[in-house]
């Protein structure tokens, strides 16, 4: 991989050297120094850090944070497998198409995901329209301005995220193991259990990492989905840096918001191949 | 984040536009009067730039027509820029505590002058250049801002779904008698002083809020309440029957009355009458000359009058309101006969407050 003859890694490093310094400089610098307000303002210490023990709002932002997180991921991880399952098992000509579906939402933006989810929920939307039409309900189900609303959008959004880490893994299984399976008698379901699942895990913890780092920062669709009554982390730190000017509290929570997804990163970076995850060649 | 009802103006004319209630010419006047005229290119020799910042989407529209224009024929050599980045106060902060500030004007709020005063990063209005005279009251004059414009917070409501029309927050709280989920802004402000009201307060001792008791009819009622941020999205959930009674800011309450020929219907009656606070940061490159053109735009009651036709924002000054045409006098938050029944702000309660309170009304809300 080397080129012969050329000090191993020098010549390389030097070739990084300028995109590291650009992000050191203008990027890795400033997040800090904005981090860093959170143990000077309003007086210097951990005050603001305290508060994640002792303040009610601070810990249920993040509880709440949390708990849509992990059912977004989890829900997003079941529909995803399911999809990059068929993906993976249809002919050469359909997988084209499959893919190109699941990639198609991602191209549009979440603003406009979410406000066709509003027009699909809300009281006069469609659901509730068709629902009362068609006589099955009296009274329109409340789908929207809830956490109900708020996963059901972030789920959408995310599944595709969820689809190409599993895709990428479930195509590296070699079919012949599930040929080899059957043909020593194991039933469809001991295969999938027992060979084709194993071998597929790495994948889902891949996605479910993603999926998870991802939904821990989302603004735009709760803000729209949740009707107000849903503050989630990142959604709570806009409100404290630009409303209520309380730069330490703000950024003491982004400093959480940051040392969680880079501890989950770590941990998992042990697990799984992280430059899989993220696209890195082989 | 939370829209301003600046940003919202600006939203409201270019929805206007599309309806085609008004042309081009006139949507550029109205930006411009917002303050959301482009940043215009080199400077000319000679000139002075004086930079508004205001809370539009939109580059290169228009020119200060009711405000800019009258101040730079008055003051040739002067020219006034135009920025609409929005200028929240964590904006206004984050330039004066780097000390480069590039703006000499923000459109900003009563709450925002007070804590931007008290942080010592908003000059102090010079009261011998702007003249108290020039606003209908004490609200639109601050010790860290004056506002040419006004606005108000209103009860809007389906008049489908009552026999009888709701006529205070008594009865906009009155889930039993008056059925039908709620609106709310999400931002305490307004939010307290209609909660408060409905608990009995007479309107001229709302000040200082019961913030504990107010918080708790906002607890109980909050199942039934869905809370919006924008302008646009407050018409949206009233339009749409999400909600069938709300609190909105006056522009959009009288779009809703106009376009559903009185299908949705607003009252003043206990409405919250706020004043459009100009801040100047401390330190602003224009130095005193912002002052100046404060000034201006307090004086100018026409260019307020016009701003009301295109807009709704309330004028400010005492000669204003005797020019409004008839037709629009029921939507003027500062005709005489407005004025009297609604609450006017306590920017200075709200000043010293706002950072709590508001938080503690967030973690209701989001409980």
């Amino acid at each position: 991989m080397f080129p012969k003859g050329m000090p191993r890694n020098a010549g390389w490093w030097a070739l990084l050297m300028p995109a590291f310094l650009l992000l050191t400089v203008f990027y890795v610098a400033p997040i800090l120094q904005v981090l860093s307000i959170s143990f000077t303002e309003p007086e210097l210490g951990f005050g603001n850090y305290e508060r994640i023990l002792t303040n009610r709002s601070v810990q249920r932002t993040l509880m709440t944070t949390g708990r849509i997180a992990g059912i977004t991921t989890v829900l997003a991880l079941l529909l995803g497998y399911a999809v990059a399952y068929s993906v993976t098992m249809a002919s050469e000509r359909a997988r084209r198409w499959w893919i190109l579906c699941v990639l198609v939402p991602l191209w549009i933006s979440v603003l406009v995901r979410a406000f066709a989810w509003v027009t699909l929920l809300r009281r006069q939307g469609l659901i509730n329209d068709a629902l009362m039409g068609a006589g099955v309900i009296q009274e329109p189900l409340e789908l929207v301005w809830n956490e109900f609303g708020i996963i059901v959008g972030m789920v959408h959004y995310m599944v595709p995220y969820a689809v190409l880490p599993m895709l990428s893994t479930m195509r590296e299984i070699d079919p012949r193991l599930m040929t080899a399976a059957r043909g020593m008698g194991a039933s469809r379901w001991v295969v999938f259990s027992r060979v084709f699942l194993p071998l597929s895990l790495p994948g889902v913890v891949a996605a479910a990492v993603l999926v998870f780092i991802f939904s821990l920062g989302f603004y735009v669709t709760p803000a729209i989905l949740g009707g107000g009554k849903t503050l989630m982390v990142a959604e709570w730190i806009s409100v404290q840096i630009l409303d209520l000017i309380r730069w330490g509290f703000g950024t003491m929570m982004a400093t959480v918001l940051v040392v969680t997804i880079l501890v989950t990163l770590g941990g998992f970076s042990r697990v799984v191949n992280m430059r899989k995850l993220f696209g890195g060649g082989g | 984040m939370l829209q301003s009802f600046q940003q919202d103006c600006v939203a409201l004319l270019r929805e206007r536009l599309a309806k085609g209630q008004i042309d081009r010419r006139q949507l550029l006047a109205g930006l411009a009067a917002l303050g959301v005229a482009p940043a215009a290119g080199a400077q000319a020799q000679g000139t002075r730039d004086l930079v508004m910042v205001n809370w539009g989407g939109l580059a290169n529209q228009g020119f200060g027509q009711f405000y800019g224009d009258p101040f730079v024929a008055a003051n040739p050599g002067y020219r006034v820029v135009q920025d609409s980045t929005g200028p929240s106060i964590g904006r206004i902060r984050s330039m004066v505590e780097s000390r480069r500030v590039t703006w000499d004007m923000c459109d900003s709020s009563a709450t925002g002058a007070v804590l931007l005063g008290g942080l010592g990063m908003a000059e102090k209005i010079d009261y011998s250049i702007v003249k108290r005279a020039d606003a209908i009251g004490d609200t639109f004059t601050m010790e860290y801002g004056a506002a040419p414009y006004s606005f108000s917070s209103v009860l809007v409501y389906d008049s489908s779904k009552f026999p009888t029309a709701p006529t205070s927050w008594a009865d906009f709280f009155d889930l039993r008698k008056f059925p039908g989920k709620r609106l709310l802004r999400r931002d305490a402000t307004c939010v307290l002083e209609a909660a408060s009201m409905a608990l009995g307060k007479p309107m001229g001792s709302v000040y200082p809020i019961d913030t504990r008791a107010a918080l708790g009819l906002i607890e109980r009622t909050r199942r039934d309440t869905v809370y919006w941020n924008g302008g646009a999205e407050s018409e949206q959930f009233i339009r749409t029957g999400e909600a069938v009674m709300g609190q909105i800011w006056h522009t959009r309450a009288s779009v809703l009355q106009r376009e559903s020929n009185g299908r949705f219907k607003f009252i003043w009656n206990q409405g919250i009458l706020q004043p459009g606070i100009q801040v100047i940061p401390k330190g602003n490159p224009g130095g005193v000359a912002a002052q100046r053109l404060l000034a201006s735009m307090m004086a100018n009651a026409d260019g307020q009058v016009g701003l009301l036709g295109l807009l709704g924002n309330g004028p400010t000054n005492p000669a204003a309101a005797g020019r409004v045409p008839p037709e629009l006098k029921m939507f003027n938050p500062t005709d005489p006969e407005n004025v009297r029944v609604q609450l006017p702000l306590d920017g200075n309660w709200w000043g010293a407050n706002y950072q709590r309170v508001n938080q503690d009304f967030l973690d209701t809300v989001t409980g």
